[in-house]
């Protein structure tokens, strides 16, 4: 059964008919061609395709397109800001918190939508927060100390 | 998705979404978050023929938390997580949703979907039970309302019709002195199924002593999430002391029924149920004397 859906990707409209059983993670990646949204364990268990919905951090392995309808959907692609990467990318890079980068786009918008909320967070917070991010390179405490310098960055940014 | 093959449906009412549930009947599945529905097809492991999404069926995201308590069916664990209403006495219903997966997953997943996947390891499920609550079902013949105790049958198993959905979960307010606690045990700390889980609840008399009314509710030791009356029966009357909970516990390990799994021993499960329910039960006490 195809279905015609709209939907808002990093603030772009689109509009596409499309089998009414595919995810929101194959839509993403098979026709929209953004493929910094990975794609691995298809149950929810890993991380690697979490895109935000309505500023909420999800499994787009596990979410239908069409019930996506309505909502806007951040992906990685959407994160840098007037051409100039998000302080949270940035923090990653300069931290050296990314080895072979898999798991890298879910885990900075889960910590996205995490900072939003907890813009002042201690590490074991962002441990937490970062929980269905799995990641087998790093170890994650780098990953814990970028997200401490982005969140240090995004509250002077606030300030201001 | 892999090989699946639906018909979505999605009903703006929930007498739309009942209508299409009993036109489809064993062939149709309600879908809330999805985080065990699109697993299940996704592993071939039902293959529904409809999909009738509940996203736009208004009344279903509701909670109330003067006098009795209301969760909608539609409410997210994330929703449990936030309510400040349930950071007091209430307490246990946020340590049973804040342990469900991972963010991604609590942002999404539902109490109805907790409920009606009737996994015997449902971590919400055992909280529910220890506020004694009722589940509501609407369905072509009207709406029912029966105990959360007795709509569990088994494995993902229930007394929901195909027609039927369940459009909330009601528990009675707390009396005063009265406390709630939940406890998981797992291989790890986050992402895991429990191996064995405990809720429980204590209401207290006028000095803090002795118990008014006990209720203790276990997970992932029987075939379906279940109350121990045995246990709160010990419990309820007498003077809470480290000895009665520690019977209380053994009454509980008596009564659990559990298996062994790649996860943990029958016998491993039934001594996690020793110490855990105590363990509970002793946080019950010192939250509900902690009010006065
Ligand atoms: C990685 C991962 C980790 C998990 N960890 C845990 C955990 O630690 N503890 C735990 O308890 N659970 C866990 N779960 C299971 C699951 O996330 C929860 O049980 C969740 O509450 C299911 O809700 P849902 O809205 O996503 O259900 P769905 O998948 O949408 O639905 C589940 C079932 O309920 C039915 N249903 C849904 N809503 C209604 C309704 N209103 N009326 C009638 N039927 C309905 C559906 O038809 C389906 O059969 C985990 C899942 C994943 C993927
Ligand atoms: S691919 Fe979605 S969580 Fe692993
Ligand atoms: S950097 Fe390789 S999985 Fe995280």
């Amino acid at each position: 059964m195809k279905v015609t859906v709209s939907l808002n990707v990093n603030g772009e409209a689109w509009e596409l008919s499309i089998e009414a059983d595919r995810t929101l993670l194959d839509v993403l990646r098979t026709e929209l061609m953004l493929t910094g949204t990975k794609t691995n364990c298809l149950e929810a268990e890993c991380g690697v395709c979490t895109v935000l919905v309505d500023g909420m951090a999800v499994n787009s392995c596990t979410v239908l397109a069409v019930t996506a309808q309505g909502r806007q959907i951040t992906t990685i692609e959407g994160l840098a800001r007037d051409g100039e990467l998000h302080p949270l990318q940035q923090a990653f890079i300069d931290r050296g918190a990314v080895q072979c980068g898999y798991c890298i786009p879910g885990m900075i918008l889960s910590a996205k939508a995490f900072l939003d909320e907890h813009p002042s967070p201690t590490d074991g917070q962002i441990r937490e927060a970062l929980a269905g991010n799995l990641c087998r390179c790093t170890g994650y405490q780098k990953i814990v100390d970028a997200v401490q310098d982005a969140a240090r960055v995004l509250r002077r940014e606030r300030r201001r | 998705m892999t090989g699946a093959h639906f018909d979505y449906h999605e009903p703006t009412s929930i007498a739309e979404a009942v209508e299409l549930a009993a036109r489809f009947g064993d062939e149709a599945r309600f879908l809330a978050g999805g985080t065990d529905l699109l697993i299940q097809i996704q592993r071939g492991r039902i293959a529904p023929r409809h999909v009738i999404g509940l996203h736009r069926v208004p009344g279903l995201t509701g909670v109330e938390t003067n006098g009795r308590i209301v969760l909608g069916g539609g409410v997210t664990h994330r929703t449990i997580e936030r309510t400040p209403a349930f950071g007091g006495a209430l307490r246990g219903l946020v340590e049973g949703a804040e342990v469900i997966g991972g963010h991604q997953v609590r942002n999404v997943g539902t109490v109805a979907g907790n409920i009606v996947n009737a996994s015997p390891a449902a971590d919400l499920v055992p909280v529910l039970l220890a506020l004694d609550a009722d589940v509501t079902l609407a369905g072509t013949r009207g709406e029912r309302t029966l105990s959360l105790e007795r709509f569990l049958l088994g494995p993902g198993h229930t007394d929901r019709h195909p027609d039927e959905l369940l459009t909330a979960v009601t528990m009675p307010g707390l009396p005063a002195r009265s406390a709630t606690a939940f406890l998981k045990a797992g291989r790890r700390k986050a992402m895991e199924i429990s191996v064995a889980c405990v809720a429980a609840r204590l209401t207290l008399d006028a000095a803090g002593e002795r118990c008014l009314a006990a209720r203790i509710a276990l997970g992932a030791v029987a075939p379906t999430t279940v109350r121990v009356h045995a246990a709160e029966r010990a419990l309820e009357g007498q003077p809470l002391t480290a000895e009665a909970l520690r019977r209380a516990g053994a009454l509980a390990a008596e009564a659990a029924q559990p298996i062994s799994d790649v996860r943990a021993s029958a016998g491993f499960r039934r001594h996690l149920v020793s110490v855990l329910v105590p363990r509970a039960l002793h946080r019950c006490l010192e939250r509900a004397r902690g009010q006065a």
